[in-house]
């Protein structure tokens, strides 16, 4: 099993980001190595995803099915595999920003070393692969009208080279999660700056 | 070509271009005999090809053969490459790469810290027939690798894509070969790949490069293809590269090693030099053939082998397959196991599928009666019994395989429709394979006969471990298309200094070649895994000593 978890925050109302999160087709792009979705029903989609395990790049087939839809807060899903043995479930999580909302609370019991060594990874891998940077948002810091948003997901390859393909896609998932949360939020931030 | 320009922008000693074995070797030893090196690359990352690799070093009477007691000496060692160069290599070359070898791997291991270990029971291609040949330990591979010894290059080297990373030579046939790959502890490798502990080419190119770019700190720039040689007076004196869209200029007081490679990447030059109708790459996507165009420019003698019996393979792209943005061939070793056969478009076999030197010469026959190729391409065809225990490339057992690579049939004949061969023909084949199969024979091709093949590829649970019949429905089918790994037959000329030569016959002052830029004619007409790895340390060596001798 790969677990990731990102959560970012944000100058944006929960709302602002729930009418985004839920078309599919606003976000689906922004997921890395995105190809293709095709909705099948009002719950059911099926996903063509590059993904990039740092060895070589493969393409992957999955179905996505809604398991929970409870706007403005939450949407779960489960994927499966079509060409490949996996099984994964996701959720993005919506809350207003509270003084020691629940991402935070965990970042903070981390200690000091931990956290160091992981904003200089996440500094490498940035620069390894040129991928997004929300500076001037993050430095603003959190307070009132902010919200949180936090993606989930947890994938379970099958059959018997599932550790060692859990081992090498947890670092490229890491990255995957923490982009497509990052790009959602920066591209509702340009939005509402250029109403602005 | 472009000529001096007014001022470098950057002067040293050697110019090692390339970041591959045979660079990092040559830059090593001239480093350690005083020589200022820097390292010019052209991929985003460090390694080349070896970091794509098996990592196998083939060296007769190794000094890590008594650790696993085994004997060998240097007399068969040379018995065995005479053999393989069935007359097509230049002895004063075969020689100096024989007697330099042993030296040269003796020598990274104490001054550059690489691990050395001898493969126990994997024996040579020609085992036990050929004259001098040995049955295990003249294969060198390598200790796990710390990846994170590397610092700032430990995410800026190649992995390889076409073998499981963190997994050790006595560990594969421990586990028992390829053949039981979904049987591997991936545990283990799992935890290995979480640490970072790098094994086979992978984990030696991390030493190398440790040892070079780390302990030594020569500076190497990536993305800096180099395009051209500059010269004075017939004198190599620097190269014209470029970074970031600009010419990068740089002096070379003593010389420049070409280590580039071969010509894979580029199609046109492979398919002429190679003779085959098309051509395509295992290895990372940046061996351009840039030696033979920059050679030429200056003069460079070109040089072949024939390419009947070199390494290359037959295998297949999955479609979707990428690395560095470009389609990734794999070789196909699926032959190797039971419950798998080649035939050509007449639905009849026509090798031994197990032992590569076999089947590409005869792909490669010529039919002159109908000026055509009979053997091209050829089909891998496989059963349910086949797709139950083995995989396909990196489809496991009870995935679903896609339809745009393999063609799925009831019965063989609509198979055979699917993939555009004789149905009849591919039928009788069958049948004719089926029943000897049963008995573990293969009396027509003698496939499983070869113990390195065995080893390799084969399922030793089986009567005949390459062997097994193809009898359960449903069938699969898929056409194959030629795939390199690099090492190609033709390829600069060199002498026993690894000095590039003119085509007037004099070496070319400054200029050096080594691994497969360089020519074949150490080896000449043959090829052994480990037998590149092993040309591109030694010349790599000597070409570093010869740069860095006292003038
Ligand atoms: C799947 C696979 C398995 C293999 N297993 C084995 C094995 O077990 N044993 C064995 O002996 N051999 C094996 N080989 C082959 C072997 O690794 C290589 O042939 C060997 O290491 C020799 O490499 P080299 O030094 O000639 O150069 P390469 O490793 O080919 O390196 C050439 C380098 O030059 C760079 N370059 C190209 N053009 C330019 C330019 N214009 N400017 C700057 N840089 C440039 C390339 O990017 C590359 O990094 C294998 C190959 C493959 C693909």
């Amino acid at each position: 099993m790969a677990e990731t978890e990102y959560s970012t925050m944000a100058r944006l109302s929960v709302d602002t980001i729930w009418d985004f999160v839920k078309e599919m087709d606003n976000w689906a792009p922004l997921l890395t190595g995105y190809q293709a979705h095709e909705k099948q029903s009002e719950t059911d989609s099926l996903w063509t995803v590059k993904g990039d395990v740092g060895v070589l790049a493969r393409v992957v087939k999955f179905k996505v099915h809604i398991t929970e839809w409870n706007g403005p807060e939450r949407v779960s899903f489960e994927l499966e595999g079509v060409n490949e043995l996996l099984k994964g479930q996701g959720v993005f999580i919506m809350q207003p920003y509270e003084e020691e909302p629940a991402g935070a609370a965990s970042a903070q019991r981390k200690n000091v070393f931990t956290r160091v060594v992981e904003s200089l990874l996440r500094f490498f891998l940035r620069l390894f692969r040129g991928r997004p940077e929300r500076a001037a948002a993050s430095a603003a810091g959190p307070g009132e009208g902010w919200a949180q948003l936090t993606f989930k997901l947890r994938i379970d390859p099958g059959g018997p080279m599932a550790p060692m393909i859990n081992a090498m896609m947890k670092p490229a998932m890491e990255v995957v999660a923490e982009d497509l949360s990052n790009r959602i939020i920066a591209q509702l931030e340009a939005q509402q700056g250029s109403k602005a | 070509m472009a000529s001096k320009p007014a001022r470098w922008d950057l002067e040293v000693d050697v110019v090692a271009v390339g970041s591959g074995l045979g660079a990092i070797c040559s830059a090593i030893v001239a480093h350690d005999l005083d020589q200022q090196v820097v390292v010019l690359e052209k991929a985003p990352k460090l390694g080349g090809l070896c970091a794509y690799g098996g990592g196998e070093v083939f060296v007769p009477n190794n000094h890590k053969m008594a650790e696993i007691g085994a004997t060998d000496s240097d007399e068969a060692g040379r018995q065995y490459l005479d053999f393989l160069s069935a007359g097509f290599a230049d002895p004063k070359l075969l020689g100096k790469l024989l007697d330099n070898a042993r030296p040269a791997v003796e020598y990274f291991e104490k001054e550059a810290g690489v691990k050395w270990i001898a493969v126990a029971g994997l024996p040579d291609y020609y085992y036990p027939e050929a004259p001098g040949t040995h049955p295990g330990g003249r294969y060198l591979s390598v200790d796990l690798f710390e990846g994170s010894q590397l610092g700032e290059w430990q995410h800026k080297t190649y992995l390889t894509p076409h073998i499981p990373l963190g997994v050790l030579h006595r560990e594969l046939y421990a586990w028992g070969g390829l053949a039981k790959v979904t049987e591997w502890d991936y545990e283990l490798i799992a935890e290995r790949i979480t640490n970072d502990q790098r094994s086979s080419g992978p984990g030696m190119m991390g030493y190398f490069i440790k040892a070079a770019m780390i302990d030594r700190g020569i500076p190497a720039y990536v993305e800096t293809p180099v395009r051209e040689l500059i010269t004075e007076n017939g004198r190599v004196i620097g190269v014209r590269a470029e970074r970031a869209g600009q010419d990068f200029f740089v002096g070379a007081r003593r010389g420049v090693v070409l280590a580039i490679g071969g010509y894979d990447m580029n199609k046109e030059m492979a398919r002429q030099y190679e003779a085959m109708p098309d051509w395509n790459s295992a290895a990372p996507p940046y061996l351009d053939g840039d030696h033979m165009v920059m050679g030429g420019e200056v003069g460079a003698a070109v040089a072949a082998v024939p390419p009947t019996n070199l390494a290359m393979f037959f295998g297949y792209n999955i479609p979707g397959e990428e690395h560095d943005g470009k389609p990734l061939y794999r070789t196909s070793w699926e032959c190797g196991c039971p419950h798998a056969i080649w035939v050509n478009r007449a639905g009849k076999r026509f090798c031994d599928e197990a032992f590569y030197k076999d089947y590409q010469p005869r792909v490669r026959m010529w039919d002159g009666q109908n000026q055509e190729m009979p053997n091209y391409p050829p089909f891998l065809i496989f059963d349910q019994n086949y797709r139950d225990r083995y995989p396909l490339g990196s489809f496991m057992p009870g995935t679903e395989l896609p339809e745009e690579l393999v063609k799925q049939a009831n019965t063989p004949r609509e198979l055979a429709e699917k993939l555009g061969i004789d149905g009849e023909q591919l039928e009788a084949t069958l049948e004719r394979y089926n029943r000897f199969a049963e008995k573990g024979e293969d009396p027509d091709f003698g496939s499983g006969s070869h113990p390195w093949s065995v080893r390799l590829t084969g399922d030793e649970s089986y009567p005949n471990p390459c062997v097994g019949p193809l009898n359960k429905s449903p069938y699969y089918g898929l056409r194959l298309v030629p795939v390199g790994v690099g090492i190609n037959s033709h390829g600069l000329r060199t002498n026993a200094h690894a000095q590039v030569m003119h085509v007037r016959s004099n070496p070319i002052p400054g200029l050096y070649a080594v691994g497969n830029s360089a020519a074949l004619l150490d080896l000449g007409g043959g090829y052994q895994s480990g037998t590149s790895n092993m040309r591109a340390i030694t010349w790599g060596y000597l070409a570093g000593q010869h740069l860095g001798r006292k003038a």
